[in-house]
């Protein structure tokens, strides 16, 4: 019969079954620490690491410690990448789980601090380091737009873009990976994994590469050294090493943000009146419109891996690659 | 006691575009009006003014003493085909049983005496044996007596009609008469469009539209061959056929003398 | 045996995808029946698509994306009713530049944000991985409210679907219930899309519901074909894309999609190998 009643008691059954349901849940989700019983079989603890350049660290530190997984492919933009369900179960599952921290991987938000509030152990790198901020030496406008293209900047695009806004590029600095991987060490003890030795090693390591770098650097003279890249990912890599960043194609901490035509224009008009010598393209950025760019300015499109490791899967290779493009396109 | 349906200098249309105007009309319970005219004449229009769906654009209509629209229970309507109301999934039961909506409302419950007009409707037009049918594998004759046992189970004061026969064989159209004279005969008016003359023939008064008011009158008054050339163009001659009266076409629509009744026997058409 | 089980045994957060989609699928079956049956499948697909500029707004305002998504429908339904009533052009056209219109709104919005491909993609596509228990419960209560309404109004929408003529004439408002439909639609698409993103959602209305009107002989078993095969493809959906790495959202449509065309091309080669069970005996 097709009865009012009877199609309310169907829909009441469903509604019932869907509250018990949701009630199972929440009593299985809260209280309940994340269900990482299963260990591999060696019965090492596993360390979930983000992405690809703070994971070669943590490996070299680590060594045989820990079983250590990288969450983003190495070659995949951090900044968009969007997890699977067993990229999920992984994290939940993880003894510990190493995040940059500053929204750097966009897409695992959700699933990040849903293991947080689960009570998985979480490392956040950025909380261990100096950060830098937009506004300190980074020309995001040139000097004579300065104020008021900073101000339009803060009020339309909120923290992420204007001044003030924190920059997650933590990875282009040996010695700021240096901090990171020294602040992990007793974190690492906490959960019963002895890496201390390894630790020293590394952080020694990182030491000698800062001074690797400043010798290739060393060939391109102080007023050569500007920077136009692909987003604004060369914060601390410019600090460091005394370049000054004269803008970028996509004008943003993320390489998920658009293009915008009046920004490119103001670029176009930076770089000739900078002398920039190369424009730096990298994940994320649009060839089509960096080569439009180039051909305007006359300056060369050079690619540079700053979000992608080597071959060999090694950090150091990783920054002494990068620094002998950059050094081999301005000298 | 009120009449059914009173319409005084009534003028109907849609916006500001009357179809009709200077309808007169006053219609006694258990009395039978049939509106007889081309397509666009205006029969659908005035009867969906009488219902309540569409305003008048000048002068009164008064349905059972109130406005026009208000006394749902009491009213019940069959309009010209709406396309959806064949694919739906729909038993030929459930299409009857909304006979019954105007009068239970949002929360009233079917009971009894509901249940027995909505088997009874569906007996009286001949398909009780197809109420568990889906309506959609119904033919267009069959699906039509669902429509009027719907409106049948209304049990309204007032049967609005349009179109009633459309598609109804034989024993589909002598069921719809059986229902009209029930309807009558417990005090219930009823007004019909319709095409069929031999049906208008047998109600109590007929209108004749033509985008105005042709003739009004009985059906003798009314459906002459003078009025029916000047309604539809076409001519038709009354022909004594034993007991009663039938009307053929004599001349096809091109014809240009009306007075000459010329010999051509064009067999039987009701249009 | 476990290969269907425990991926949702042992990760809250699938056991929460999957209530999360059946919920949205019990949703869309009650919603999707009425959209199917009153023919609204291109409204629907307007809203779904309409409501990008809501949430777009919303998120850069740093307020919930549902509250923005309220927000787009209502000025579409209120953009929708406005043509339908005053002009004379079709509402087809009508109905299309404002659901274009909206979407450009929605991706010049979003390109203000900075992190605009990634939420683009989130709000197109959903994060149905996402789901938190506060998004759980805004379903629950939404599923009971929709339902609750479906059966108060169960007679003006039979009689609305049927024929608005024959509704205005049982006393039921056509005009007022249709908005009340709309509305009710609307506040599925709301509440659903962050599970499948609002491109998709409109499949999740109409693929069920589709196969149900083929499959069932009355209103009532067509809504519970419906919820069934959503929440079947919900399931389907989310072990496929656990088991082979494919997009969540994406996967759940992809399902109920297919099967509705499973159903359709069966009742196609059974009214072709019967010819005479469909017609009539007059």
């Amino acid at each position: 019969m097709h009865s009012p009643r009877r199609r309310s008691h169907t829909r009441s059954i469903a509604a019932g079954l869907a509250a018990a349901a949701l009630a199972v849940t929440a009593g299985c989700s809260s209280g309940d620490a994340a269900p990482s019983t299963d260990r591999p079989d060696n019965g090492r603890r596993t360390i979930v690491v983000t992405y690809a350049m703070l994971g070669a660290v943590v490996r070299d530190a680590v060594g045989d410690a820990a079983d250590v997984t990288v969450l983003i492919p190495d070659g995949a933009d951090p900044h968009g990448w969007e997890p699977s369900a067993k990229d999920i179960e992984a994290i939940n599952n993880a003894d510990l789980v190493i995040r940059n921290g500053l929204d750097l991987e966009e897409g695992l938000g959700d699933a990040l601090d849903g293991a947080a509030d689960d009570g998985v152990p979480m490392f956040v790198a950025s909380d261990h380091v100096t950060i830098r901020t937009i506004g300190e030496g980074e020309a995001v406008a040139s000097d004579e737009h300065g104020d008021e293209h900073g101000d339009e900047h803060g009020d339309e695009h909120g923290d992420e873009h204007g001044e003030g806004s924190q920059d997650p590029h933590l990875w282009m600095d040996p010695l700021t990976m240096r901090d990171i991987v020294t602040a992990l060490d007793p974190v690492l003890s906490a959960q019963g994994i002895d890496a201390t030795a390894g630790v020293a090693r590394v952080a020694a390591s990182l030491v000698d590469l800062d001074a690797e770098v400043r010798e290739i650097l060393a060939v391109v003279p102080v007023d050569d050294r500007k920077l136009v890249t692909g987003h604004e990912s060369f914060g601390y890599f410019a600090d460091r090493y005394e370049f000054q960043l004269i803008g970028a194609i996509i004008p943003s901490l993320t390489s998920q943000a658009e293009v915008s035509a009046g920004e490119l224009a103001d670029l176009a008009v930076r770089i000739e009146e900078a002398g920039v010598q190369a424009i730096f393209t990298e994940i994320g950025t649009s060839p089509e419109v960096a080569q439009a760019i180039g051909d305007e300015t006359g300056v060369q499109v050079v690619e540079v891996a700053s979000h992608t490791l080597p071959a060999d899967g090694s950090y150091a290779s990783f920054i002494t690659g990068n620094a002998r493009t950059i050094a081999t396109a301005l000298r | 006691m009120s009449a059914a349906v009173e319409c005084a200098h009534l003028s109907v249309g849609y916006g500001q575009h009357a179809v009709v105007e200077g309808i007169d009309v006053v219609l006694e319970p258990g009395q039978a009006l049939a509106l007889v005219g081309t397509n666009g004449s205006g029969k659908s229009t005035l009867l969906k003014t009488i219902m309540g769906l569409i305003d008048p654009i000048a002068g009164t209509c008064r349905v059972l003493g109130g406005q026009p629209g208000t006394q749902h229970a009491r009213v019940a309507y069959l309009g010209q085909a709406h396309p959806s109301r064949s694919v739906l999934p729909l038993q030929a039961l459930d299409v009857v049983k909304m006979g019954r909506y105007a009068s239970l409302g949002l929360f009233g419950r079917a009971g009894t005496r509901d249940r027995a007009l909505v088997r009874d409707a569906l007996e009286q037009m001949g398909i009780g044996h197809l109420a568990a049918a889906p309506l959609r594998s119904l033919s267009g004759g069959q699906q039509q007596r669902v429509f009027l046992a719907q409106v049948a189970a209304r049990e309204g004061d007032i049967l609005v009609l349009d179109e009633p026969t459309a598609g109804l064989d034989l024993s589909g159209a002598a069921a719809y008469r059986d229902l009209v004279s029930k309807a009558l005969a417990r005090g219930a008016s009823v007004v019909t469009a319709t095409h069929d003359i031999a049906d208008a023939q047998t109600c109590d008064q007929v209108v004749l539209l033509a985008g105005r008011i042709v003739a009004q009158g009985t059906p003798q008054q009314v459906l002459t061959a003078d009025h029916l050339l000047d309604a539809f163009g076409i001519v038709l001659q009354s022909v004594e056929h034993q007991s009663h009266q039938d009307l053929i076409i004599t001349e096809l629509p091109h014809a240009h003398d009306h007075g000459h009744g010329h010999e051509h026997d064009h067999g039987h058409r009701h249009d | 045996m476990t290969w269907f089980v425990t991926p949702f045994t042992d990760n809250t957060f699938m056991m929460r995808a999957l209530l999360a989609g059946v919920l949205v699928a019990l949703l869309c079956a009650v919603a999707g029946t009425f959209v199917v049956l009153r023919g609204l499948a291109f409204i629907g697909d307007a809203l779904a698509h309409g409501v990008l500029p809501g949430v777009a707004g919303a998120l850069l305002l740093g307020a919930p994306g549902m509250i923005g998504a309220a927000v787009g429908s209502a000025v579409m339904i209120v953009g929708v009713s406005a043509i339908t009533h005053r002009t004379r052009l079709s509402s087809d056209t009508a109905i299309g530049l404002l659901f274009v219109g909206m979407l450009a709104l929605g991706v010049i919005i979003v390109s203000r944000s900075d992190s605009f491909n990634g939420d683009i993609i989130r709000i197109l596509f959903g994060e149905i991985l996402g789901i938190d228990s506060s998004d759980l419960l805004v379903l629950l209560a939404a599923t009971v409210v929709i339902a609750a309404l479906a059966v108060v109004f169960a007679r003006p929408f039979l009689l609305l679907c049927f024929d608005p003529e024959q509704a205005d004439v049982a006393g039921f408002r056509a005009s007022r219930y249709h908005v009340v439909m709309l509305v009710m639609v609307a506040t599925t698409v709301v509440v659903s899309f962050q599970a499948v993103g609002t491109l998709l959602v409109f499949g999740m209305l109409i693929a069920p519901a589709g196969a149900g009107a083929l499959l069932a002989r009355r209103v009532t078993a067509m809504m519970a074909w419906a919820a069934g095969l959503g929440s079947a493809s919900v399931y389907i959906g989310l072990l496929l894309s656990y088991h082979f790495d494919l997009a969540a959202g994406a996967s759940i449509v992809f399902v109920t999609v297919c099967m509705f065309f499973v159903v359709f091309t069966v009742q196609v080669l059974r009214a072709a190998s019967s010819p005479s069970a469909s017609a009539a005996s007059a």
